[in-house]
């Protein structure tokens, strides 16, 4: 290992031994303030140091890892993202009666796990990556331990995580035993191509297994069935992290995986994508329709959101490694958006989540209710906001390949999605039904972080939606590094 | 000079834009400057290029403004250009110094009314969209004045809109004059898709370089144009809006419903009259809808007892005449009859304006009376404009315009002894429902208390249009009185002159002695019965309430289009199309309430639900690979 691998990885470093000095400075003494910045700090640093690994890159460390164009994106996307959870979360937790300074912590190691997939090129970092997270998660959602709800969803995820790992796990073994190789791009080849992958029967149940852990991570279906529960029981700020930063990282590896080779996917993989894109898109939004918990009901969205990904993942070419990359970032602005507005609006110890609990919002709060209203929409894919163009796109890219079934399936679900979008909308817009059933509006005070946090969702939400270009240009960049 | 064209519709826009936007916080003073200002600059614009224009006439007689190009699409191109020709220039001149004077009626006669600033922004949004319409280059900026002012003339209609009546009349006029303008923009679809163009200069060249005379596609053009031109100016068979949108502010009965939005038809036919002579059945057709409209509007004025739906069916009767002239192939006569019309319609309608605000709002004839010493001014205005509508000979504006197009209707290639007659006749009833009028409203017993009296912004526009209602007419004097046709010289070059082919036994001293006659005859039966034998009463006779009613095409309407779409929509209460929607929706619902069946909350469902997943994937691989 010489100096410019060190360079190379200086974000990993930093990031690390951030959650090192949270960790030792609340051993000295517990302020709550003092860990929050030094966390953010921390991600500051690490999204400065990009500069110096993208000096040294593209670079392979280690054998493990490759930091090259792709993984220096994501990163730096990855980082910001955690940063806008962690400004959104900071308010949210001082009003907690809990240790709130661990929070920091594993918020910092899950964002290590996260760019650790991002830059993974080997099945034993991909491992890594994916259980450095899921070990975080694991502490972040079931964080608030006196209430029922999170201790719930944490042992679900928990125990569901571990299975789905060891799908993983016994996927990787099975694959190796066949094929000899732990490296991504090899293993990529051996499934890749038409007409006939010389795969034997092992190395083809090896890569559904993977499949399967892979799944259940981006909770596509039909490995979707824990989302609703784990996202009504974690707390907000974490929700929003499982939303953004957990998928995200773990899609991000996908597209990498499977888009690093020239050729195409070979027909069974294919299939298995097309079902689980079109499962998703579907299961997803008809799940959502007569949901009355938002958070519920964010969490089917997200599964249909997970599908329409898939059908830009399986576009070829460039087209769709840029499609792919444009939806997803539209969608990590959007859901964390929506959910940093949930958190500014759920004051007091419990959260408010139903959806009477929003019903004439907007006659009492009509700017928050308005960027609402705004997030719902770049969900829903209306014009003018970054769910739109990134919708446009993935369409664009998925018909340039021909891919009419999942095309039909994305419009047809996406119109069902419209209803529970609006659905909320309404809600929030409808007038109080009686003056009596709610209690004296509760003055609301945004804290500055995360009013600042959410101007610069707000802002970016509708640039991408208006004027797309240079960060188009940005992603074409970044996507002729993946070659 | 001429460069400056373009200001005269941005102007109005401008001033629309800055009333509609902050007009109700401006104080009324303001409003009052930035809406007749923005006309009184458009006016002096056109002036100053309607002077240069004369002074330095340009190549070809006509001048073109490229501004922009609209759009180009493949092997479409549509210019955004002003282009001046003696026609546009004349009604250039017409609509902004009319709007001129009627804007500045306006400031008196809506001076208490809520929606002060709201009223100018749409007057001023009406006067940009008609010289849009008069002065665009292609037929697509002119199809944008024309939904402009058809959009304007809804607003005012129903701008008293608390009224339900007056809403409906709105509502009524926009879904007639609908009818013609959806055969308009067939029309130029077809015109566009055989021509490849609408420029329209361009257009009326190829047509007549491709398609024969008489040929198929030439008659459904202008045939289709006819309709939208019928719409506009209130021509059977849809001239049943016009009296109804008498609801609206008298000001926009005056600038709208009778001097210039309404004449946009005439205008469009003598736009495009190039297209006209390539279709004679269809030119025929315009003078026999005029000679007709002409007729039964004259009759249903007679019958009449509210003042301005006396004006309106004028309005519509007079409009015949210049179809009449049209179809006739007499073009600068219509245009003629446009200019005349618009000056004494206008001075008309604001006449009536200030009785109506005079007597609270009464517009009842028959509860008038004896207003001659009441109000001067006005009785004058009534005195000279109704002269001029009936077309007291020599001196007035309106004989030598209808003269003209009387004589015509003999003379012309179309022209036959049937058109004349009609023509004749029309003078006749013009004359005698005219003088009923006046004899009603001004002699006689007074019968209501007179409760505001004009004040100079109202008296000043009467005044101005009466002297053109006079010195108009003098444009264009006939040779055999030894005048010059100057106003005809001067629109020759874009449209031409009447071949006179019949010559005896009618001749022009003939016509014109026989229209005296007329407006004499008319004049004298008014006198009998209206100011000698002081008819109090309104007739009751049948044939009086069918005339009343317009000839019952309300009546007709309503029980053939109007009932029975009610009935089938009615019919199809629960939409039969929305069901299979519906049924989509509760298909939905019906998968949602499954599917969540699947969300237990339990473990150990979830972890299998991973294995099988997984299994279902693995059986799919293991068998297909």
């Amino acid at each position: 290992m010489i100096a410019s691998d060190l360079v190379a990885l200086s974000p990993l470093i930093v990031l690390s031994s951030t959650a090192v000095v949270v960790m030792l400075s609340i051993a000295i003494r517990r302020d709550h303030h003092l860990a929050a910045l030094l966390a953010f700090l921390g991600l500051a640093a690490a999204l400065a140091s990009l500069r110096f690994a993208a000096a040294a890159s593209p670079r392979r460390v280690t054998g493990l890892l490759l930091v090259d164009g792709y993984s220096l994106f994501y990163s730096a996307v990855l980082l910001l993202s955690t940063a806008a959870v962690l400004l959104l979360a900071f308010a949210y937790m001082e009003r907690q009666q809990e240790h709130r300074e661990e929070f920091y912590c594993l918020m910092l190691l899950a964002a290590c796990g996260a760019l650790v997939l991002v830059s993974s090129c080997h099945l034993v970092s991909l491992f890594l990556g994916i259980e450095i997270l899921s070990v975080s998660l694991y502490g972040l959602i079931a964080y608030l331990r006196f209430q029922p709800l999170p201790l719930e969803a944490g042992m679900k995820y928990l125990v569901l995580a571990a299975t789905s790992s060891a799908f993983l796990l016994f996927g990787m073994a099975l694959l190796y035993s066949e094929t000899g190789s732990m490296e991504l791009s090899s293993l990529a080849k051996s499934y890749m191509g038409t007409p006939d992958p010389a795969l034997g029967a092992v190395g083809w149940a090896g890569t559904i297994l993977m499949l399967t852990g892979i799944g259940f991570k981006l909770a596509v279906a039909p490995f979707h069935l824990w989302t609703p529960d784990v996202y009504q029981g974690a707390p907000l700020p974490v929700t929003a992290f499982v939303a953004t930063v957990s998928k995200g990282s773990v899609f991000a590896l996908l597209l990498r995986w499977f888009h690093g080779a020239d050729s195409t996917v070979s027909a069974p993989v294919y299939w298995a994508f097309v079902t689980m894109a079109i499962a998703s898109m579907l299961i997803g939004n008809l799940l959502a329709l007569q949901q009355e918990n938002v958070k519920r009901l964010l969490a089917y969205s997200s599964i249909a959101h997970m599908g329409y990904l898939l059908v830009a993942f399986l576009a070829a070419g460039p087209l769709g490694i840029q499609a792919a990359t444009y939806y997803l970032i539209a969608y990590l602005v959007t859901m964390l958006g929506v959910f940093g507005l949930m958190t500014v609006l759920s004051t007091g110890e419990e959260e408010h989540c139903e959806l009477k609990d929003y019903r004439g919002l907007f006659w009492q709060h009509p700017v928050i209710s308005g960027l609402f209203a705004a997030m719902l929409l770049s969900l829903a894919g209306i014009p003018l906001t970054a769910g739109f163009l990134g919708k446009f796109y993935v369409i664009a890219a998925a018909a340039s390949s021909s891919l009419w079934l999942p095309v039909f399936v994305l419009i047809v679900s996406s119109t069902i999605g419209i209803y529970y979008y609006l659905r909320v909308i309404v809600a929030l817009f409808s007038l109080p039904a009686e003056a009596g059933e709610r209690e004296e509006p509760v003055r609301l005070t945004v804290p500055l972080e995360a009013s600042f946090s959410l101007a610069a969702l707000v802002i970016l939400l509708f640039v991408f939606g208006l004027y797309p270009t240079p960060f188009w240009a940005l992603i074409q960049t970044m996507s002729a590094s993946l070659g | 000079m001429l460069n400056l064209l373009w200001l005269a519709p941005a102007f109005p826009l401008a001033g629309a834009a800055v009333l509609a936007l902050f007009g109700s916080r401006f104080p009324r003073k303001l409003v009052s400057l930035l809406g007749v200002g923005s006309i009184g600059l458009a006016a002096l614009v056109s002036f100053l290029v309607g002077w240069s224009f004369l002074a330095s006439p340009p190549p070809g007689n006509a001048f073109l403004l490229p501004l922009w190009t609209w759009m180009d699409a493949g092997s479409f191109r549509a210019d955004f250009g002003l282009y001046l020709d003696p026609v546009s220039l004349l009604m250039l001149v017409v609509v902004t110094f009319v709007g001129f004077l009627i804007h500045v009626y306006s400031t008196e006669y809506m001076r208490h009314d809520d929606g002060y600033a709201r009223f100018f922004a749409y007057m001023n949004l009406f006067v940009a969209s008609m010289l849009l319409l008069v002065l665009g280059n292609n037929l697509l900026v002119l199809y944008v004045g024309w939904e402009g002012v058809g959009l304007c003339s809804y607003l005012l209609i129903g701008f008293w809109y608390r009224d339900p009546a007056n809403v409906r009349a709105a509502n009524k006029a926009f879904l007639v004059t609908r009818i013609g303008d959806t055969a308009f923009a067939i029309g130029l679809f077809l015109l566009f898709t055989h021509l490849g163009t609408l420029d329209i200069q361009q257009l009326m060249q190829r047509a007549q370089s491709q398609w024969e005379p008489g040929s198929g596609l030439a008659i459904a053009a202008a045939a289709l144009l006819l309709a939208g031109a019928c719409g506009k100016s209130a021509q059977l068979p849809l001239q049943t809006w016009l009296p109804d949108a008498m609801a609206g502010p008298t000001p926009t009965s005056a600038l709208i419903h009778a001097a210039t939005m309404v004449t946009a038809g005439v205008y469009l036919i003598a736009r495009t009259q190039a297209l006209f002579r390539l279709a004679p059945p269809v030119q025929l057709a315009v003078a026999v809808i005029g000679a007709t409209t002409l007729l039964m509007a004259a009759c249903s004025a007679l019958a009449q007892r509210d003042i301005k739906r006396v004006l309106a069916y004028s309005t519509i009767s007079q409009i015949g005449y210049m179809f009449l002239a049209l179809g006739l192939g007499a073009w600068s006569a219509a245009m003629f009859h446009f200019m005349t019309h618009a000056f004494f319609k206008a001075l008309l309608f604001l006449a009536a304006g200030a009785v109506i605000q005079a007597l609270h709002h009464e517009q009842d004839m028959f509860r008038m009376g004896g207003l001659r010493t009441e109000l001067p001014v006005v009785f004058w205005s009534f005195v000279i404009g109704g002269s001029a509508l009936a077309g007291l000979p020599l001196l007035t504006a309106g004989f030598f315009s209808k003269d003209l197009i009387l004589w015509q209707s003999w003379a012309g290639p179309n022209g036959n002894i049937w058109f004349w007659l009609c023509g004749m006749a029309g003078a006749l009833l013009t004359s005698l429902y005219t003088y009923r009028l006046i004899f009603l409203v001004f002699y006689g017993p007074p019968k209501a208390h007179v409760a505001a009296r004009p004040g100079l912004a109202i008296k000043l526009p009467l005044v101005v249009l009466c002297v053109l209602s006079i010195v108009g007419g003098y444009a264009d004097t006939p040779p055999h009185f030894g005048g010059t046709p100057a106003l005809s010289n001067f629109l020759n070059s874009t449209l031409p002159a009447l071949e006179e082919v019949h010559v005896g036994p009618i001749t022009e001293v003939t016509t014109a002695l026989c229209a005296s006659l007329m407006f004499a005859a008319g004049f004298s039966l008014a006198f009998v019965l209206y100011y000698r034998r002081r008819v109090e009463h309104p007739s009751e006779t049948a044939l009086a309430r069918f005339w009343s009613a317009g000839w019952g095409f309300d009546q007709l309407y309503d029980g053939v289009f109007v009932r029975p779409f009610i009935w089938l929509a009615a019919v199809n209460r629960n939409d039969v199309v929305d069901a299979a929607y519906a049924g989509i929706a509760s298909a939905a619902q019906e998968c949602s309430r499954v599917l969540r069946l699947t969300e237990t909350g339990r473990v150990r469902w979830y972890a299998s639900g991973l294995a099988l997943g997984s299994a279902v994937f693995l059986a799919f691989v293991l068998l297909t690979r």
